[in-house]
């Protein structure tokens, strides 16, 4: 029996061919952007994450200004830490094992006729230790090089400004608020993501000294990056520092401790926001697919009102007649459904190749996309396929 | 014995603003075996009868017992397997379905009935050569000619071997001979022990009936009984 009605569904279906086409494709424009919609979401988190995580949870960064709410920045507030804390905070602390102080700006780049705006980062040779990243070529500043004219620079960086050419021992201009200054590459980063605050791909960093008596001329920091010994003695490390920075300001308005942890969670929430943002524009346009889909239907049973009464003649039972007509309603969703999956990876494939981040499709996503049409079959084919079977046969019959 | 019993009948179409009273009070025993005819003016109610008959409708009032059991104590699933295995209908305008050919046609009433495919196609074939369509069995209904059609409707009627024909005006959209045709066949259905209604207006198919009941305004007027 069940086997008859699938075979009559889709005959119907196949009777008025725009008329299921049209709704199938409902159907697959919602699936497919929902499917693409939550790919490119995955993708776009896990690159993300993986970005941050290989940095290790154990780093931490302090910030002027407060954090606003839950997953906000305030703005810096100004210049608050000098680079005395950065030293006074590794003696009072006994989870630190590292800490330098910052300072940062955006600045122009020249070498030749090239120029370009990078990340100028003023560090103590600590810094390497602390986001753990080493050079591809040359060397990392040191101790040593504290107010000498000497840069790291990032990978990227030294493409944009070198090309193929050795840029060691070279030298590059940075324009500065206070006058153009040169510094001599000693080495060149390896890739690395975005870390914290600042792309070193496409950052020139200086030993801090320079950066403060060369270029920033002053006696506060940008911020102060710290690591912890052990990833266990993070929350301890951040009650340290945090009493350290209460204690000098008795306010807790000045400064923020931030953690990979902090970071990665609020990157989740954004991205689950924006998931879900983007997940329910492509869901309305299912809803409105599946709203097709249940005005098609109270269309077709009034054009087969005659049908479902010559079928009640014969012995119909008002659950054959309803089955059969849900039974069509999830055959075109479901159709709808398997093609949108299909086109929805195919369009997230696409558009994730072009943004340059990874294309997740995960088989939970498919099957809940083969799910949910089935369900919007479901929902809006009951609605007319009940008014199918309830329909008086004799009325039925005498319909024209 | 009296295969149907109608006692009291009465049915009113409610228009809101207008009540028809299409049948008026009708007191009617049909025999097991019989052909019983039934003619009348033109909105007399003959239909009407035929419809509570085949357990497409309900009466405003009254009772209909068929085979001993009181219908309206039947559910919506009870009626329906009772038109599927106890009744035939034959309609004036075929009613076949459009999409399916004649063996599939044939074969729904046996579908609604949980007959495997095979034995259903068996029989549906059978049928469709007993009223001489043995080279028409894949042919849509509008692939047929009138009387083409109204006979795969009476093999479809016969798909479950029903015990009771109901026929409403079966030879209205036919030419004379092929409305000849369906009704020597329904003559011989008779022969093999089903007990046939039709309505008619045609006084000549009028005289295979062994009664012709006469219907005037929702009533019976007068009945005949053929000796
Ligand atoms: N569904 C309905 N709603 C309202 N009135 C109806 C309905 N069906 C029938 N009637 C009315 O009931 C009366 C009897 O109708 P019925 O169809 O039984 O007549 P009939 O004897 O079969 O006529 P005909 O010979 O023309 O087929 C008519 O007046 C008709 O208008
Ligand atoms: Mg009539």
């Amino acid at each position: 029996m069940i086997f008859e009605m699938l075979k009559s569904a889709i005959r119907s279906i196949l009777s008025n061919k725009t008329r299921t086409f049209l709704s199938v494709l409902g159907i697959t424009i919602g699936i497919a952007a929902v499917i693409a919609v939550v790919s490119l979401g995955e993708g776009a988190g896990s690159s993300i994450k993986k970005n941050i995580s290989s940095l290790g949870s154990n780093i931490l960064m302090i910030m002027p200004g407060k954090t606003a709410g839950k997953g906000r920045l305030a703005q810096a507030v100004g210049d608050v830490f000098t680079e005395e804390d950065a030293d006074k905070l590794l003696a009072y602390s006994t989870s630190l094992d590292g800490v330098t102080p910052i300072l940062t700006m955006q600045m122009n780049v020249q070498v030749g006729a090239v120029n370009t705006i990078a990340n100028l980062v003023g560090a103590k040779s600590d810094i390497w230790s602390i986001l753990q990243i080493n050079v591809m070529e040359g060397r990392l500043t040191l101790p040593s090089d504290e107010s000498k004219s000497v840069c790291v620079i990032g990978q990227k960086l030294k493409e944009d400004l070198f090309g193929d050419e050795p840029a060691i021992g070279k030298s590059i201009s940075i324009l500065t608020p206070a006058g153009k200054r040169t510094f001599t590459v000693v080495g060149v980063l390896e890739p690395a993501g975005q870390l914290l605050f600042f792309r070193p791909d496409e950052a020139v960093i200086i030993p801090f000294k320079t950066a403060k008596l060369r270029v920033f001329h002053t006696k506060k920091v940008s911020l102060i990056l710290a690591k912890v010994r052990e990833p266990e003695l993070t929350q301890i490390a951040m009650q340290e520092i945090d009493s350290y920075f209460f204690k000098k300001f008795h306010s807790e308005d000045r400064y923020s401790i931030i953690s990979q942890d902090y970071i990665l969670q609020t990157l989740n929430e954004s991205l689950t926001i924006l998931n879900l943002v983007l997940g329910g524009i492509a869901g309305i346009s299912l809803l409105v697919g599946g709203i097709g889909i249940m005005n098609i239907m109270l269309v077709s049973v009034i054009e087969r009102t005659r049908e479902i009464g010559i079928r009640k003649a014969l012995g119909a039972t008002r659950s054959s007649i309803l089955l059969q007509f849900i039974l069509e309603a999830v055959i075109v969703t479901l159709t709808g459904g398997i093609f949108g999956i299909v086109l929805g990876a195919i369009a997230g494939k696409i558009i994730s190749r072009f943004i340059n981040i990874p294309f997740i499709l995960s088989p939970a996503v498919v099957l809940i996309a083969t799910a949910i049409s089935t369900a919007i079959g479901l929902f809006f084919g009951v609605f007319p396929a009940h008014k199918a079977s309830k329909l008086n046969p004799v009325e039925a019959l005498r319909y024209e | 014995m009296n295969l149907i019993e109608i006692r009291n009948v009465t049915k009113i179409y409610d228009l809101g603003d207008v009540k028809v009273n299409a049948l008026r009070g009708i007191n009617l025993e049909i025999k097991e075996g019989e052909i019983l005819v039934i003619m009348g003016p033109s909105g007399s109610g003959k239909s009407t009868l035929l419809n509570l008959l085949g357990l497409l409708d309900k009466p405003t009032s009254g009772k209909i017992i068929l085979a001993g059991k009181d219908v309206s104590s039947m559910n919506d699933n009870e009626l329906a397997k009772m038109r599927n295995r106890f009744i035939g209908f034959i309609f004036q305008q075929f009613n076949l379905l459009p999409r399916m050919n004649a063996i599939e046609n044939v074969e729904l009433p046996m579908v609604y009935a949980g007959i495997p495919k095979k034995e259903r196609t068996k029989r549906a074939k059978e049928l469709l050569e007993k009223m001489g369509l043995e080279n028409r069995m894949h042919h849509l209904p509008s692939q047929l000619s009138g009387g083409q059609q109204q006979r795969v409707a009476i093999a479809r009627a016969l798909a479950n071997s029903p015990k009771l024909i109901l026929a409403d005006e079966p030879t209205g959209n036919l030419d004379s001979r092929s409305g000849d045709m369906i009704i020597n066949i329904l003559k011989e259905l008779n022969k093999q022990g089903m007990t046939i209604v039709v309505v008619t207006h045609d006084s000549e198919i009028a005289k295979i009936g062994d009664r012709i009941v006469h219907i005037k305004d929702g009533k019976i007027h007068e009945i005949e009984v053929k000796e």
